[in-house]
């Protein structure tokens, strides 16, 4: 229970007489990295922006390390470090200052806990700059900072690889996975980068149209496999298959069936003894992507 | 608090709001003040040219304004209220001649009077709307709200270190405005004047003047009352424009709010003088100081304390709404 570090509680939020959010629960525990999938208009930064206090819901309660956040805000907000949809600083200020500002609202923290909190984003280089100078990518990582700057105990991050190149993302991924590890810190990540998650997050909630549709393990969620046959002779070792394997699918004289690699010599074997030539038999995993756009599919944005 | 409150100085400062205050407020001083030595001296030579009498006595001045005025009030063409204003202003001089009291020669103290008189219902406000109007809707222009309210700080704490620094640079443009008006129109004059007395206290009774309560005061003593004043519907103005921040995200539409208000105002004091309800729209309360002159009043049952109550419940009518608003809503950008 103590290392519960985020709990949501049946949040509904309820927007003009339209329910948004339509009770949404989940729970980080200390050290986790959650992702938090979603179409565009699911409902992600909306149950984000609750999370941080700039929205209220509508019912339901929301607590950071059992803090909740509309009784405790204070100390539910010190253990939160946040980026929601931009980094967005004060343009005419330099990095360096706007983190000064951002020091002084608070318990501060040592001039030595900023400069290492720049270098771990590493804007060493460009930290007194003024921040209307800075790239895309560099006002990411300067968001990135200052979300880090109080040590948080959880990270909630809206699409915070927006406008990073490769190289950026790749940083960012290394950046999360040690906070996560060495320091342990709760992250929380929304994000289109449905890769990028599959990458950095243990866990998965897929959120669509306002409600949780699923949540598991990243792993679990990978353990699923599909199997592609070519053959010479298609129609025959299709109906053979698929006396097998009732999901098995014809695709571009191609077989595809869900089938553990345990059972796969034992279906080669039978199309062998059928006679039928196997030209190429491939495993795929079946991409978090796949899964993702099943189980939304043709949902619109309501 | 105090760091909360030195961010937002900070802020100001970084902003270069205060440059252009500071730009405005000088343009404006020395227009002025050029404008009232170049009236006066153009004033001097018709009077030499009249009487051919180089050497001018102020009283001789005196006389010439109040036949000048006598005669308006003659012409067909004035309003009645237009009268009564002309009139006691004839009353006024007459005052000033019986006891020996020079009104007319410029001098700085009496210019950085005269400048918060006329400015203190438009001008002034301007320059305060300048700093408070972008408060809050700037911060959402930005999308830097987003950043200020997820740190471990009640909202109340952000928007109080807000209304605190802006108090403080009210009270620094006020001070600037008394300063620069005495020096830039003492290069202009080149007399201070602190010293000579104003008669003040004429009070509006049942539509005539009454000198029954007048006293005699040091010009400085003066500046300091009418100044604070001018302070004082600055601060007022302030809260009503942090108020208008805080309900419309962008400040183009706050500041033209305000001013549609403001100059709106105006127009209501002069076509609507019957409608009770506009004496109690604080623009029709703004100008104090005119209490101190005796002018005379568009609107009846409007006194000193009567405005300055007026002001005082819209000052913290509009600091209540703007605490509760900030603290409840859901901040979207």
């Amino acid at each position: 229970m103590a290392d519960i570090i985020l709990a949501v509680n049946n949040v509904k939020k309820k927007i003009k007489k339209r329910e948004i959010i339509k009770g949404i629960s989940l729970e980080i525990k200390k050290g986790e990295v959650l992702g938090f999938l979603g179409p565009n208009g699911a409902g992600k930064s909306t149950t984000l922006r609750m999370v941080v206090g700039l929205s209220k819901p509508t019912s339901g309660n929301i607590t950071i390390s059992g803090f909740d956040i509309q009784k405790d805000y204070v100390k539910a907000m010190a253990q939160v470090g946040c980026m929601i949809e931009g980094p967005d600083m004060y343009n005419y200020m330099s990095g360096y200052k706007n983190l000064e500002m951002l020091n002084a609202m608070g318990n501060e923290v040592s001039t030595k806990a900023i400069e290492r909190v720049v270098e771990l984003v590493g804007l060493e280089h460009r930290i007194h700059d003024k921040v209307r100078v800075y790239s895309m990518g560099m006002k990411q990582r300067l968001g990135l900072a200052a979300a880090l700057l109080h040590q948080p105990k959880l990270l909630i991050l809206d699409e915070p690889t927006n406008g990073l190149d490769p190289q950026g993302i790749y940083e960012f991924r290394g950046i999360i996975k040690q906070l996560a590890q060495e320091e342990g810190i709760s992250v929380l990540i929304s994000s289109h980068l449905i890769s990028e998650v599959q990458l950095m997050c243990d866990k998965v909630s897929i959120i669509n149209q306002g409600e949780l549709i699923r949540s598991a393990t990243v792993d679990s969620l990978l353990t699923s496999k599909e199997v592609m046959w070519t053959t010479n002779d298609v129609h025959r070792a299709y109906d053979l298959i698929r006396g097998r394997i009732s999901e098995a699918s014809l695709v571009r004289n191609r077989i595809l069936a869900p089938l553990n690699q345990e059972a796969l010599p034992e279906i080669n074997r039978m199309l062998f003894n059928a006679g039928i030539e196997i030209e190429q038999v491939a495993v795929k995993e079946k991409t978090l992507e796949a899964l993702f756009l099943e189980l939304t599919e043709n949902q619109h944005i309501t | 608090m105090l760091k909360l409150t030195k961010n937002e100085l900070n802020k100001m400062l970084l902003s270069k709001k205060p440059y252009l205050i500071l730009a405005l407020l000088i343009i404006f001083i020395a227009l002025f003040a050029y404008g009232e030595k170049y009236s006066y001296d153009k004033g001097i030579e018709r009077l030499e040219v009249i009487s051919e009498d180089l050497s001018f006595n102020w009283e001789n001045l005196a006389k010439q304004q109040i036949k000048d005025m006598e005669r308006r009030l003659t012409s067909p063409y004035m309003s009645l209220e237009g009268k009564k204003a002309v009139a006691i202003e004839i009353e006024q001089l007459k005052y000033f001649l019986d006891n020996g009291i020079n009104p007319i020669t410029p001098s700085s103290a009496k210019f950085a009077v005269q400048f918060v008189e006329q400015g203190i219902v438009l001008l002034i406000p301007l320059l305060i709307i300048i700093l408070a109007a972008d408060l809050v809707s700037g911060e959402f222009s930005g999308r830097t709200i987003k950043v200020l309210m997820t740190r471990a700080v009640p909202r109340w704490q952000i928007l109080l270190s807000k209304l605190l620094a802006l108090l403080m640079m009210t009270t620094l443009v006020i001070l600037l405005t008394a300063v620069l008006s005495v020096v830039i129109s003492g290069l202009f004059f080149g007399r201070w004047g602190f010293d000579e007395p104003v008669i003040t206290g004429f009070v509006m009774s049942n539509g005539s003047l009454s000198s029954n309560q007048v006293v005699q005061v040091s010009q400085l003593a003066y500046m300091l009352l009418i100044y604070s004043l001018a302070w004082f519907v600055a601060v007022i103005i302030g809260c009503i424009s942090l108020m208008v921040s805080v309900l419309v995200k962008s400040t183009p539409a706050a500041i033209g709010i305000i001013m549609s208000a403001l100059i709106g105002g105006q127009f209501l004091q002069f076509f609507l003088a019957d409608w009770e309800i506009v004496k109690y729209f604080f623009v029709s309360n703004l100008n104090l100081t005119k209490y101190l002159t005796g002018s005379y009043q568009f609107i009846d049952g409007m006194s000193f304390n009567f405005s300055f109550g007026v002001l005082s419940l819209w000052g913290i009518g509009t600091l209540v709404i703007s605490f509760i608003i900030f603290s409840r809503k859901d901040i979207l950008v």
